[in-house]
C-alpha cells in the first residue's frame, strides 16, 4: 500500500529526502498530460513540471495541509505552465501557429491533423481559458475536480470553458 | 468572430453533460467534433516520462533542505523583518540592534559577554539579528553549517528581536533565516542576494581577514 501524501511530506520534512520521489512519480503521472496539453510543447512542459516539483520541494514547509499535497502542487504547476506558455508566445509568432484553413480535400490528411489544429487554436486562448478547456476536455475532469484543484467556483470555471469553446470554434473554422 | 461560430447554450449544456434542449444537426456535429479534437489532441500528447523523476531528485539532492517556505508568503504575513550586521566591540553591550563583527584577535573576549563560541584565529564573530515578533523559533542556516535547520538557533533577546553570535571563517557565506523550523527567509537588508537555483534567494555575507564584513 502506498503511503499517503501527508505521510510522505512529513517524512521528507523530517529529512528523508529520497521519499520525495514518491510524490514526483505520483503527480508526474497525475498531472503530466495536463502539463503537456496546457503548455502545448512536451519539452517545455517537462521543464515546467520539473521546476514545479523543485519549487514544491523547497516550499514544502509552507504546504499547510500535507494530505492535500496534490492540490497544492497543482497550483505551483499551473503557474509554471502559464509562465512556459508566455515564454513560448514571446518566441513564436502567432502566424507560425495559424490553424489550417477550412478546405480539406484529403480525408487522411484530415485525420492526421485531428488534434493538431486544436493545438494551434489553443495557443490563441487566454491562459485561464486554455487551462480550463484542457482540464475539462483533454484531461477529462469534472467541474468539481477542477474547482478543488484551482480553488475557483464551478460557475466561473464553466464560464471559462464556455468562452474557450466559443473561441476555439471561431479559431478553428468549420467544426462540422 | 462570426456569431454563428459561438456554441448555443444548449450546445454548452450538452458538452457539459447536462440536460439540454434539442440541438440542430450542425450544432451537435460541431460539438462532437470539438470533443473529438480534444481527445485526439490528448492521444497525440506524449506523457511526461519517468526521466523527470531522477532529474528532480538530482536537483533536490544538491540542496537537500526541504521545507523552505515562500519568502513572499512570510513577508506578507508577519511584521517587517530586519537584520543588520555591524561590528561588535570586544566588551560592547550585545543588545544593540545591529550586527557586530570582531576580528578574531579580540574575539577571545566575547565569551565574557555571554557568547558560547570560541573563534579560531581566522574567524570573526558575527551577530545575526532578526525582528520576528510572531516567530516561535528562529535559526540561521547557511553554507557555514551545512544548511542545517536548527543548528544555530537565535535567542529571543527583546520584544520580537532574535539574535545570536556566530564565529565565521573568513570568506563568503550564504545563509537564510529559518522561522519555526520551516519558513526560510532571506535577509532583506543583506548587501547581496543571490539566486539559489530554485527560485529562492540566499543572502550573502563576506567576512574579511580583518573582520570586515559586507552583509
Amino acid at each position: 500500500m502506498q503511503p499517503s501524501d501527508g505521510a510522505v511530506v512529513r517524512q521528507v520534512l523530517a529529512g528523508d529526502v529520497e521519499q520525495y520521489r514518491l510524490l514526483v512519480e505520483r503527480y508526474r503521472v497525475e498531472f503530466g498530460r495536463y502539463a503537456v496539453a496546457a503548455v502545448g510543447d512536451r519539452d517545455l512542459a517537462q521543464d515546467a513540471m520539473q521546476e514545479a516539483f523543485i519549487r514544491a520541494f523547497r516550499s514544502l514547509g509552507s504546504c499547510r495541509n500535507p494530505d492535500r499535497f496534490g492540490a497544492w502542487f497543482f497550483r505551483i504547476l499551473t503557474n509554471q505552465c502559464r509562465n512556459a506558455v508566455a515564454r513560448r508566445r514571446d518566441t513564436t509568432a502567432l502566424d507560425a501557429v495559424d490553424p489550417p484553413g477550412g478546405e480539406r480535400a484529403d480525408a487522411a490528411l484530415e485525420r492526421q491533423e485531428l488534434g493538431a489544429r486544436l493545438e494551434a487554436a489553443l495557443a490563441r486562448l487566454t491562459p485561464e481559458q486554455r487551462e480550463a478547456f484542457v482540464m475539462k476536455h483533454v484531461d477529462g475532469r469534472s467541474y468539481e475536480e477542477m474547482a478543488e484543484l484551482l480553488g475557483i467556483g464551478t460557475d466561473a470555471l464553466k464560464m471559462r470553458v464556455h468562452r474557450a469553446r466559443d473561441a476555439l470554434r471561431a479559431a478553428m473554422g468549420d467544426l462540422t | 468572430m462570426r456569431q454563428d461560430r459561438a456554441f448555443t447554450k444548449d450546445a454548452h449544456r450538452y458538452l457539459d453533460g447536462e440536460p439540454s434542449g434539442d440541438l440542430s444537426v450542425a450544432e451537435r456535429a460541431a460539438a462532437e467534433r470539438l470533443v473529438a479534437e480534444a481527445l485526439a489532441y490528448a492521444e497525440r500528447s506524449e506523457p511526461v516520462g519517468p526521466a523527470l523523476d531522477e532529474a528532480v531528485m538530482a536537483a533536490v539532492r544538491r540542496h537537500p533542505h526541504a521545507g523552505r517556505g515562500s519568502a513572499w508568503g512570510w513577508l506578507l504575513t508577519p511584521r517587517p523583518v530586519r537584520i543588520r550586521p555591524v561590528w561588535i566591540p570586544a566588551l560592547a553591550a550585545a543588545a544593540a540592534l545591529a550586527l557586530w563583527l570582531v576580528p578574531s584577535r579580540s574575539a577571545r573576549r566575547i565569551p565574557e559577554v555571554g557568547s558560547r563560541v570560541v573563534a579560531a584565529p581566522d574567524t570573526v564573530y558575527v551577530r545575526f539579528e532578526l525582528v520576528a515578533p510572531q516567530a516561535r523559533s528562529v535559526s540561521v542556516a547557511g553554507s557555514f553549517n551545512g544548511w542545517q535547520v536548527g543548528a544555530v538557533p537565535l535567542a529571543r533577546v527583546a520584544d520580537g528581536l532574535w539574535a545570536t553570535t556566530v564565529a565565521l571563517p573568513v570568506g563568503e557565506h550564504r545563509y537564510e533565516f529559518v522561522i519555526d523550523g520551516t519558513r526560510w527567509v532571506p535577509d532583506p537588508t543583506a548587501h547581496a542576494q543571490v539566486d539559489d537555483g530554485f527560485g529562492g534567494r540566499n543572502s550573502v555575507i563576506v567576512v574579511g581577514p580583518k573582520g570586515l564584513v559586507r552583509s
